[in-house]
């Protein structure tokens, strides 16, 4: 009971503090394109790379399904102060993340948010990941089919630990809608079809991705 | 002459980057793509993957006494299935369900450009 009217208070306390948009989704469409994000990010879909030359030729994270992948709160928060997700640049193996991606103003950061989270694929299932300390994820991330030979996460001394190809996952839990995880790991050629990623489907049960998805989905900042 | 044959083959590839996406530069986008993120882009096991916590060193691809101990069918087999697949590390993905049978097949005549050896025959 007593966590349950923290857990309240600490949501309402974070609704509080989070700028609320109430503009409709077109108006951030309008920032979003006034802005020239289009140039790094295309957001509609579905997929239109088919070669490898297709995505590198990108400079940027495709957003068509924005909606599904990211958590509102903290895009809010990651539009208006932009700090690197991924070590290297994007498309890149030997130049690192330059931290440039511009910043937006708070109501900006609002509003645009409230577009880029009306863009949904339909492929995603809510409530299927249930987010934990997950034995069995940590298991597959760390050892089985090793995740973290790409991807940073926290380590155990403190600090990130992994590989630096991939987007980081450190805090992953506060970024990433795990049942989206869930589903990127499931279906591989629908969100981004040409990756540096391998398909996982065959190699792990439906039931091994939903624990990476737990797995990954509890990786949240230290309190 | 072995040398030669090398150079020229690593300006073809070069040569034909320089253009539009052509099947002689496919082996090397793809390595690039996938296997540089461990290996590096040379091949001397040195991607960015590779720091001072990652747990096994990734095969240096360039050092042809290595190399010549592994036949074709051997570096095909790990690639598709996966370093436990040879006893080696899972660091090694298997990258069976990602590449096609020629994408595996075009980056093991990659590797041996890159190393300037045969390999292990038979």
């Amino acid at each position: 009971m007593r966590l349950k009217l923290a857990t309240a208070m600490g949501v309402a306390c974070l609704a509080l503090s989070a700028p609320v948009s109430h503009a409709a989704p077109a108006d951030g469409q309008a920032i979003f394109e006034g802005k020239d994000c289009v140039s790094c990010h295309y957001t509609d879909g579905p997929a239109r790379e088919k070669t490898i030359e297709d995505q590198l030729a990108k400079t940027g994270p495709e957003l068509w399904y924005a909606g599904d992948k990211f958590q509102e709160e903290w895009l809010v928060g990651w539009l208006a102060d932009p700090q690197p997700i991924r070590p290297m640049k994007f498309g890149s193996l030997t130049e690192e993340n330059p931290a440039d991606h511009p910043a937006l103003s708070g109501d900006e950061s609002a509003t645009v948010t409230e577009f880029l989270m009306s863009l949904v694929s339909g492929e995603v299932e809510a409530g299927t990941v249930k987010v934990k300390k997950n034995a069995k994820g940590r298991q597959i991330f760390t050892k089985k089919m090793p995740c973290s030979g790409c991807h940073e996460y926290a380590g155990r001394k403190g600090g990130v630990t992994g590989g630096r190809s991939g987007p980081s996952l450190a805090e992953a839990g506060v970024r990433l809608n795990p049942d989206w995880i869930l589903a990127y790991l499931q279906k591989p050629t629908l969100f981004k079809p040409v990756k540096m990623m391998p398909v996982f489907v065959g190699l792990l049960s439906d039931k091994d991705m939903a624990n990476v998805a737990s797995y990954v989905g509890n990786f949240k900042p230290k309190k | 002459m072995k040398k030669i044959t090398t150079i020229a083959a690593l300006a073809g590839l070069s040569f034909n980057l320089l253009g539009a996406p052509v099947m002689a530069s496919e082996p090397q986008a793809v390595y690039e793509f996938y296997c540089a993120q461990c290996h590096g882009l040379t091949g001397k096991g040195d991607g960015p993957n590779v720091t001072k916590d990652f747990p096994v060193s990734p095969r240096n691809f360039v050092d042809a006494a290595e190399m010549n101990k592994l036949s074709n069918a051997d570096i095909k087999n790990v690639v598709l299935d996966g370093g436990p697949s040879a006893g080696k590390s899972p660091m090694m993905p298997p990258w069976g369900k990602t590449l096609t049978e020629e994408e595996v097949d075009g980056l093991v005549e990659y590797l041996r450009v890159l190393c300037a050896c045969e390999g292990k025959q038979g």
